[in-house]
């Protein structure tokens, strides 16, 4: 297994950092967190299109640039680095996925994506389809779908199927979350009519319910990935904190209680970090560990943050806990990534089952 | 970044693995004569480590004339891999092979590397490695064992401890105080004694599980009388190269350490189902099984967190994931011997049965796994404790000043 990056790969990371230094500034974040952007959320998500990022995990066939799961990680890490309010996940990491893994290949909906002109999202939750001639109808309620409010399009994960539903056609609430750059809402399907060309998996298809699991993983991996990117950046940021904050005469980084704190973080963020990329190689690579490997990502993922926003927040004193500083955008988005598409429970829970430790072992479903 | 190892080093494998098969001692001849400690090596591992030798197999990435076929590190990895996962050692004497040889083909005139660094690659002589003492443990650089040059000799007087093999080793590669008045890192050199010179007492310690068959060991020197010519390297610069030394030991232990993880949790999770059927509730069932599952996660992040340092050693970068891996792996061996235990429950106090296949060493946790879990702590202590490794991480890789 080689684990280091390639030279194409550490330069979309290099560039994808050094522009959104410039594009996504802490006061941008701010700005969504008091409620005032003016513009600036539109503005980023224009200068990620035209940088071409929304495709680069769509087929080239698709109007994409066809790339693998590792450097769409790597756009998600940057992307986290900074607390983007972007739909970027919502559309890349599971709108897209859903299509293009459950027969959508060719669709209108990938090249939308590709050409940054489509955004989209992922609704799954207590949603039950009928069959209506050639068309279905689909009714219920899907919760913390993120981004619902701008996007275009939904993938409707359903009891049998999978559907491509019109935003417009749901009745879409938003609901205050703690992380602003990351809208959710409460998105209700009461009876929407869905005509065959939007079926992407049909009731009963079980080959196709296997790309429904596909796609799971890809945006499970892309929501540890965002995750441990954000906690690096809190331990990076506490670190140096703990550099120059001086008390009884001396860095507090200096006295022992809190190095071997630091060390505990710092191995924390790197196990997470290495089974973030293992699982995204295994999907990259449509390896059959592509099956635990993202819930062990999610898992590692949920363990690193506890520990992290933890001692970010606690070794940063008084001052982590202000308004004012900009510490709380990334102890907020690293609880956001971690309680969406399962926390740490559920997904060992899942392995328990994949292990072969429970006998009465369910299919993986995530609310 | 990818998955797999390429062809090549697959076909090296299936190489290794035939010629492995075909080549190794039996289990019974193994079993017949074990390795009594870690400086023992009973004659089927003299033959076998010779053997190794011979054909190219004993250090692979070496050149042939030093016991390999110059095989790069991805080869390196395949190859133990496969010999751990066959329980041979390469050799009884892992300090011998591992630390000193190298150490000593590193440093050492030519005529030291032909008394004493081959014999150790032919399966000819076992050494021990004089480091730990009374007052100098993590503080290794705090040692006193005093070395005097006196004419064409230094007379040698101190004590040694934890000295793993000394009880049977041919040799001591020595770590004592030449300078006195320098500071504690500039006053140290190195010396090769030979473990029948007069003056030497070995006390063996027996250890914490099978005192039956003690490998540590204290080593008592009172006016040890040897050439000044075993003085290897320079004279008072045994620190930079005790840095080195362990250097050869960093750079794959992880992969024993992983592999140690691996096979334990493998063994873990085979008897776990039997385990979990046989307790009392359902609550208590999905409290054991969150264990194991928590164990799975490590393990795997285990194996990848030493790629990912691989990776850079390979190419020529730092790789603060040694410090990370020695922590991480044995702590996480210690934990996977403790849950086995816990899910035994009483029965966990039941004295396990010794293998005596002559590959137990105290690097190597066996019995049962109450036992493993006593014995693990050879590993979360010995060279660099885990509070060292953290230190290390803290200040090196990290950059937090010192108190």
């Amino acid at each position: 297994m080689d684990f280091e990056f390639t030279s194409d790969q550490l330069e979309l990371r290099d560039n994808a950092r050094a522009v959104l230094a410039g594009a996504c500034p802490p006061s941008l974040v701010r700005s969504v967190f008091e409620g005032n952007d003016d513009g600036g959320v539109e503005k980023l998500w224009s200068t990620l299109v035209e940088l071409g990022w929304p495709a680069i995990g769509v087929p080239e066939a698709d109007g994409g640039l066809g790339l693998t799961f590792v450097e769409t990680g790597l756009v998600v890490e940057e992307l986290a680095r900074v607390v983007a309010p972007s739909p970027f996940l919502a559309t890349v990491t599971q709108f897209a996925p859903f299509v293009r893994e459950c027969g959508g290949a060719g669709s209108p909906w990938l090249a939308g994506v590709a050409a940054g002109e489509l955004r989209g999202t992922l609704a799954q939750g207590e949603i039950a389809e009928e069959k209506d001639g050639s068309s279905y109808r689909v009714f219920g309620r899907a919760t913390h779908v993120l981004d619902a409010a701008t996007a275009d399009e939904i993938v409707v994960v359903t009891r049998g199927g999978a559907f491509v539903v019109p935003a417009a056609a749901a009745k879409i609430e938003p609901m205050p979350v703690i992380d602003p750059t990351m809208p959710m809402a409460t998105v209700t399907f009461a009876d929407v009519r869905v005509d065959g060309d939007r079926v992407l998996v049909e009731p009963g298809d079980t080959r196709g319910r296997a790309g429904v699991e596909r796609a799971m993983g890809e945006a499970i991996t892309a929501m540890a990935l965002s995750c441990v990117a954000t906690c690096r950046v809190i331990f990076e940021t506490t670190l140096e904190y703990a550099k120059v904050r001086e008390q009884f005469g001396k860095p507090i980084g200096s006295f022992q209680a809190l190095k071997h704190r630091f060390a505990r973080m710092y191995l924390e963020v790197e196990k997470a970090s290495a089974l973030a990329y293992f699982a995204a190689l295994t999907i990259a690579e449509d390896d059959p560990r592509r099956a635990t490997a993202p819930s062990m990502a999610k898992a590692a993922a949920n363990q690193c943050q506890r520990l992290v926003v933890t001692d970010g927040l606690q070794l940063h004193g008084g001052i982590g806990f202000t308004w004012e500083n900009d510490l709380h955008f990334w102890l907020k988005r690293a609880k956001t990534c971690d309680f969406m598409f399962g926390g740490g429970a559920a997904h060992r829970a899942y392995l328990a089952d994949a292990l072969g430790l429970n006998p009465s072992a369910k299919v993986l479903q995530f609310p | 970044m990818r998955l797999r190892f390429d062809d090549s080093a697959e076909a090296f494998r299936l190489e290794f693995r035939e010629w492995l098969a075909a080549n190794r001692p039996s289990p019974a001849e193994m079993a017949a004569e074990p390795s009594l400690s870690t400086g023992h090596a009973p004659q089927w591992a003299r033959d076998w480590t010779r053997k190794m030798f011979d054909e190219g197999w004993l250090v692979p990435g070496w050149p042939p004339e030093r016991g390999g076929r110059n095989a790069g590190p991805v080869e390196t990895i395949i190859y133990m891999e496969e010999l751990y996962k066959a329980r041979v050692p390469r050799t009884t004497n892992v300090q011998g092979l591992g630390i000193v040889a190298p150490s000593i083909l590193d440093y050492g005139r030519e005529d030291q590397i032909e008394e004493y660094a081959m014999p150790i690659l032919r399966g000819e002589k076992t050494a021990c490695l004089g480091m730990s003492e009374p007052d100098a443990g993590s503080d290794l650089a705090g040692l006193k064992c005093r070395a005097v040059l006196d004419g064409e000799n230094f007379v040698i007087n101190g004590q040694k401890v934890w000295t793993s093999g000394a009880n049977y080793a041919d040799f001591c590669f020595l770590f004592c105080r030449t300078d006195p008045d320098a500071p504690k890192h500039k006053g140290i050199s190195i010396v090769l004694v030979d473990m029948n010179t007069p003056g030497i007492t070995v006390r063996p310690l027996p250890e914490i599980i099978h005192p039956e068959h003690p490998d540590l060991n204290e080593v008592f020197l009172d006016d040890v009388v040897v050439p000044a010519a075993n003085l290897v390297g320079e004279l008072n610069n045994g620190w930079a190269m005790a840095n080195g030394s362990l250097a050869h030991e960093r750079g794959m232990v992880w992969l024993n350490n992983v592999l140690s993880d691996e096979m334990a949790l493998d063994e873990l999770l085979a008897e776990a189902p039997a385990r979990l059927a046989a307790l009392d509730s359902d609550m208590e069932r999905a409290v054991m099984t969150d264990a194991l599952v928590r164990l799975q996660i490590d393990t795997v992040a285990a194996r990848c967190l030493g790629y990912r340092g691989f990776a850079k050693l390979v190419r020529g970068g730092d790789a603060p994931e040694q410090a990370l891996m020695k922590w991480f792996a044995t702590e996480l061996r210690q934990t996977i011997a403790l849950v086995g235990a816990e899910l035994e429950g009483d029965d966990a106090v039941r004295m396990g049965e010794v293998v005596a296949d002559g590959t137990q060493s105290v690097d190597d946790p066996q019995g049962s796994w109450l036992e493993q879990y006593f014995h693990s702590f050879a590993n979360t202590i010995s060279a660099g404790a885990s509070e060292i490794q953290q230190n290390i991480i803290a200040e090196r890789v990290l950059g937090l000043p010192r108190a």
